[in-house]
C-alpha cells in the first residue's frame, strides 16, 4: 500500500511538467500582450519592448520554460506581472478561503446527496424517489449563479438573515494562524468571528453544494439499485437482519465505490475554484482569481494556479484510490495487480 | 416501521434541503450585517486595486482608495478640474515657462511620523525620472515627462525645471497617479515599491488589505488639515453587479459605484440615493480622413448631418450620458458655449451623399461596454446604421472584442470607427492633443491639420487663462468645422449611497476623497 502510495505521488511529477508545458505554451500563444496592459495607455512601443526583455518575453520559448522550470523546482512561481506580488504569495492569500468553502459545500453535498439517494433507490418509483429526482434534476440544472442570486435576495435582501457578500465582517480581525476563519476563530476562542465567519459561508457554501449534491444523489441511487438487486442482500433480509442494517450496512457500504468516486471529483474541481460562486458572493478563493488574471495576461499567475489544481486533481484521485481499498478489502493495490 | 422511517428521513430531508441554508442562522438576526454604527463607511467597488503605490498602478480602483491615503502638491477643486493648494500652500512659474518653484505647507508629517519637506518632493519625482524610472511606472513619463531636474532649495522650497514649457504640468500635479507623495522611509523600507504598505499625508492610514476582499482605512489623527469625520473607512470588492446593489439596500455597503440606468428605479425604491455628476471622458465616433469618401470634409459633415446625436443619446444612455456639444466636457477649461457641432439635417445630407456617390460604408465596432459607452461601440454602430439607411447608405458593421478592435483600429481598414477618451489630468490639451498626433491608434480618425497642431503647441506654451482657453475654443472650432469626430455623449459618473451618508462626491477625476463625508 505504501509503496502504491509513493509511485502515485512521483506520478505527478510527469503530470505536472506535462500540465505546466501545455499551460505554458497557450498561453503565449493565445494571450493577448501582457506589456500593454501592465504599463498602461501611455506606454510607448520602446517602453513595452522594453519591459517585454526585462521580464524575459523575448527570449526564445524553451529558455523561457528552463527558466520558470528552474524556479518552480526552488518553490519560486515567479512574480505577477499586474501587482509585482509572488505568485506563491498571491495564491496562498486566496487558497484558503477556497478550501474552506468547497470542505463545506462538499461536506452538505455528500451528506444530502447520500441520504436522498439512499431514500430514492429504497422508496424507488414513490413520491420520494420523484421528489428527489426533481431536486436533482433542479440541481444540475440551475445556473450556479443564479442560484446565488436567488439566495442573495431571498436570505440578504429580503429577510436580512444572512450576509450578501465577502467572508467575515471586514472590522473583525481573526489572527491568521491556518487561513481558514472557522478554524482560526476557534483557535482564538473567539465565537463571534466564528458565527459571522459561519454566517458569510453559509450561502455561498449552499449554492455551490446544490450541483455536486444531485450528482452524489443520482450516482448514489443507482448504485443503490444496482446493489439491492443483487443476491446477497436477498439473503441479508432472509437471514432477518433489520431493513436499516440491510440498507446502510450492507447496500450502501457495497454501493459507495462510485459515489467516492464522485464525491472526490467533485471536491476536486470545487477545490480548483468555483468561479461564479465566487463572483456572486464576493468570496476571496482561487477561482475568480484565475479569471481575473487570465483576462490580464498575467502568465505567471495562471501557470502557479494551474499547476496547483492539476496537484490538487492527481492527489485527489490518490485518496479515491486508497478509500477504495478501505471500503472494499477485495481491492488490493499490491505489485502485480497495479 | 419501515415506511414511517422512510417517510420521516424523507420529510427531514426535503425540508432541511429546501430551508437549510437558514435553518442555523435564523437565531442570530441582525448580527453583522445591520447598518454599521456612524464611525464606519463601507464603499464597494467593482473591483481590487492593483496596488496603492501611485507610481506603480493605472486603475480607477486603485485611484479611489489612494486619493484618501495620499496627497499631491496640487489637488483639484471640488467641482472642476482647477487646481487649488494642497502640500504646496502657493507656487511661482518663471517667465519662460521653464520653472516652477513651490512653497511647501510647513509641519506636515508622513502617517509613519517622518516629516514631509522639499527633500521628500525630490525624492518622489527622482524616482519616476531616468535613470531611476521602470518600465512599469505607467504615468511617469505622462506626469513628469516634461522635468529635467528638481532642487531642493531650503526645507519648504522645491524648484522644478521643465526641458521645454508645458502649461499642463501644474494640471499633472494634482493628479492621483504618479503625483501623491509617499513617505521616502516607506519607499526604502519597502524596496522601492508600497503596494501593499501606503504611507502618505493623507487623512486616512492603511490598516490592512484582505485580497479580494476589502482595504480598511482609519482616520490619521495626526492630519495636518481638517481631521476626517468619519473614523473607518472600508472599500469593499464586490464585483457582480447585482450583488453590490443587494449589498447597499441590505446595509452591508453605504456608498456604491458602477451602476448602470438598469438598477436605478430598484435602488431609488429602497429609499436610497443616487449620486450623479459629470464625467471626464467624450464618446465619438471617428471618420477615417486618410481615405475616399471621408478624406472629404463635406461628406464627413453630410454623414454628421444624418444622424441625431440628442435623440440617439437619450435612447441609448436614458439620460445618464449628456449629448456632446463639444469634445471637452463641459466643465473643462477651454470649453465654451459658443461650440456647436453639426445640425441635425437628413435632407441635406441625402442630397450631399447622393451627388458625392457614397451608396455603402464600412464600419467597425467594440463589443464590449467601456467607462464612456455603457451600451457598447457594436450598438452605438447598429444606431448610426439605422440613421444612415434613412439617407440611402448602406452601413456594414464588423463587430470584435475590444483587444482585437483595438488591433483592427491600428491596421486602419474602416471607413467609420468607434472610440472614446478618459481624461487623464482635466487639462484641455490632454483631450485636443488626440486630433494632432501620428499615432493611428490614438488618432484614430487620421486626422492631419498643420494648423489644428501649431494651435496645439501654442496651447502649451502658453500660460493658464484666458488666452489659452480661447486656443482651445478655437480648436474645438476647427474640428467642429473639419469634422474629424462626431462626438455622440459625455458619460456621466452613477453612484448610490445610503439616506444617511452625507457630502458624499465623487470627483470627475476619478477619485473618492472621503475626509468630509458622514453617516448619521
Amino acid at each position: 500500500m505504501l509503496k502504491y502510495i509513493i509511485k502515485r505521488i512521483l506520478m505527478l511529477i510527469p503530470v505536472l511538467i506535462g500540465v505546466s508545458i501545455i499551460v505554458f505554451l497557450i498561453m503565449r500563444v493565445f494571450s493577448p500582450d501582457p506589456a500593454p496592459i501592465v504599463l498602461g495607455q501611455h506606454a510607448t512601443q520602446e517602453a513595452q519592448e522594453a519591459w517585454r526583455q526585462a521580464i524575459g518575453l523575448n527570449d526564445p520559448i524553451y529558455l523561457q520554460y528552463w527558466h520558470y522550470l528552474k524556479g518552480a523546482l526552488t518553490g519560486d512561481l515567479g512574480t505577477s506581472y499586474y501587482t509585482k506580488i509572488p505568485v506563491v504569495k498571491e495564491i496562498m492569500a486566496r487558497f484558503p478561503a477556497t478550501i474552506e468553502l468547497a470542505v463545506v459545500a462538499i461536506i452538505l453535498a455528500s451528506l444530502f446527496g447520500i441520504l436522498i439517494g439512499v431514500v430514492s433507490a429504497v422508496k424507488k418509483n414513490s413520491i420520494f424517489d420523484n421528489a428527489g429526482m426533481l431536486l436533482a434534476l433542479i440541481g444540475v440544472s440551475m445556473p450556479i449563479f443564479w442560484l446565488g442570486i436567488l439566495l442573495i435576495i431571498l436570505f440578504s435582501g429580503t429577510l436580512h438573515w444572512l450576509p450578501s457578500n465577502g467572508r467575515i465582517d471586514p472590522l473583525l480581525q481573526p489572527a491568521h494562524v491556518t487561513g481558514f476563519y472557522l478554524i482560526d476563530s476557534l483557535i482564538a476562542g473567539d465565537s463571534g468571528d466564528f458565527v459571522d465567519a459561519l454566517r458569510h459561508l453559509v450561502l455561498p457554501a449552499a449554492a455551490l453544494a446544490m450541483y455536486s449534491m444531485a450528482i452524489i444523489t443520482r450516482m448514489t441511487r443507482s448504485s443503490m439499485l444496482d446493489t439491492l438487486g443483487q443476491d446477497f442482500i436477498r439473503t441479508a433480509r432472509a437471514k432477518g437482519i433489520a431493513e436499516g442494517r440491510v440498507i446502510f450496512r450492507h447496500a450502501l457500504r457495497n454501493g459507495l465505490i462510485p459515489i467516492v468516486t464522485v464525491i472526490g471529483l467533485q471536491l476536486g474541481s470545487l477545490l480548483g475554484g468555483a468561479v461564479l460562486t465566487e463572483t456572486v458572493f464576493s468570496w476571496p478563493g482561487i477561482g475568480a482569481y484565475t479569471v481575473t488574471c487570465i483576462l490580464k495576461s498575467d502568465f505567471p499567475v495562471v501557470q502557479g494556479v494551474v499547476l496547483l489544481v492539476a496537484a490538487i486533481f492527481v492527489l485527489m484521485n490518490l485518496i479515491v484510490d486508497v478509500i477504495y481499498a478501505f471500503l472494499d478489502p477485495r481491492i488490493k493495490y499490491a505489485k502485480k495487480e497495479v | 416501521m419501515k415506511k414511517i422511517i422512510a417517510l420521516a428521513l424523507a420529510a427531514v430531508l426535503f425540508s432541511v434541503t429546501l430551508t437549510g441554508c437558514s435553518s442555523n442562522t435564523a437565531g442570530n438576526n441582525g448580527n453583522s450585517n445591520a447598518p454599521k454604527p456612524s464611525d464606519t463607511l463601507i464603499y464597494a467597488q467593482g473591483a481590487e486595486p492593483r496596488g496603492l503605490d501611485p507610481a506603480l498602478v493605472d486603475d480607477g480602483e486603485s485611484a479611489k482608495v489612494m486619493s484618501n491615503i495620499y496627497e499631491g502638491l496640487l489637488k483639484y477643486n471640488k467641482d472642476s478640474t482647477k487646481v487649488e493648494p494642497s502640500l504646496a500652500k502657493s507656487w511661482d512659474v518663471s517667465t519662460d515657462g521653464l520653472t516652477y518653484t513651490f512653497h511647501l505647507q510647513e509641519g506636515v508629517k508622513f502617517q509613519d511620523g517622518t516629516d514631509f519637506n522639499a527633500d521628500a518632493v525630490k525624492f518622489n519625482i527622482d524616482r519616476q525620472l531616468p535613470p531611476k524610472v521602470t518600465e512599469d511606472m505607467a504615468y511617469a513619463s505622462f506626469v513628469y515627462g516634461s522635468v529635467k531636474s528638481v532642487e531642493v532649495v531650503d526645507k519648504n522650497t522645491v524648484k522644478i525645471n521643465l526641458t521645454a514649457p508645458s502649461t499642463p504640468f501644474l494640471s499633472n500635479l494634482a493628479m492621483i497617479m504618479a503625483a501623491p507623495i509617499v513617505s521616502p522611509k516607506a519607499l526604502q523600507d519597502n524596496k522601492n515599491n508600497v503596494n501593499q504598505a501606503p504611507v502618505g499625508t493623507g487623512p486616512y492610514k492603511f490598516v490592512k488589505w484582505d485580497k479580494d476582499q476589502d482595504i480598511v482605512l482609519v482616520r490619521n489623527d495626526a492630519y495636518w488639515g481638517t481631521k476626517a469625520l468619519t473614523k473607518n473607512v472600508i472599500f469593499k470588492f464586490i464585483k457582480d453587479n447585482s450583488a453590490r446593489v443587494v449589498a447597499l439596500n441590505n446595509g452591508e455597503a453605504d456608498i456604491i459605484d458602477g451602476i448602470d440606468a438598469t438598477v436605478v428605479k430598484q435602488i431609488t425604491d429602497a429609499g436610497n440615493k443616487i449620486f450623479q455628476a459629470p464625467g471626464m471622458n467624450i464618446n465619438y465616433m471617428a471618420y477615417n480622413t486618410s481615405r475616399k469618401p471621408f478624406n472629404d470634409q463635406k461628406v464627413r459633415v453630410a454623414v454628421s448631418q444624418a444622424i441625431n446625436v440628442p435623440e440617439l443619446v437619450q435612447s441609448l444612455y436614458k439620460g445618464y450620458s449628456e449629448p456632446a456639444n463639444s469634445i471637452l466636457p463641459t466643465f473643462m477649461e477651454g470649453y465654451d458655449k459658443s461650440i456647436s457641432q453639426v445640425a441635425y439635417d437628413s435632407t441635406a445630407a441625402a442630397k450631399t451623399l447622393k451627388d458625392a456617390g457614397v451608396t455603402s460604408l464600412h464600419m467597425i465596432a467594440y463589443t464590449n461596454p467601456r467607462p464612456y459607452n455603457a451600451a457598447t461601440g457594436q450598438v452605438l454602430a447598429e444606431a448610426i446604421q439605422g440613421y444612415l439607411a434613412k439617407v440611402g447608405v448602406k452601413v456594414t458593421i464588423d463587430s470584435f472584442d475590444w483587444t482585437t478592435y483595438k488591433q483592427k483600429v491600428k491596421a486602419g481598414d474602416y471607413d467609420i470607427a468607434f472610440y472614446g477618451w478618459i481624461g487623464d489630468n482635466g487639462d484641455p490639451d490632454n483631450f485636443m492633443y488626440l486630433l494632432s498626433i501620428d499615432d493611428p491608434t490614438m488618432n484614430i480618425a487620421r486626422y492631419k491639420n498643420p494648423q489644428f497642431n501649431d494651435l496645439i503647441a501654442k496651447g502649451l506654451k502658453t500660460a493658464a487663462g484666458a488666452d489659452r482657453n480661447a486656443v482651445y475654443t478655437q480648436l474645438e472650432k476647427i474640428a467642429a468645422a473639419d469634422a474629424a469626430w462626431l462626438p455622440i455623449s459625455h458619460a456621466q459618473t452613477l453612484c448610490a449611497y445610503r439616506p444617511g451618508v452625507q457630502n458624499f462626491y465623487f470627483h470627475m477625476t476619478g477619485i473618492t476623497p472621503f475626509a468630509g463625508v458622514s453617516k448619521k
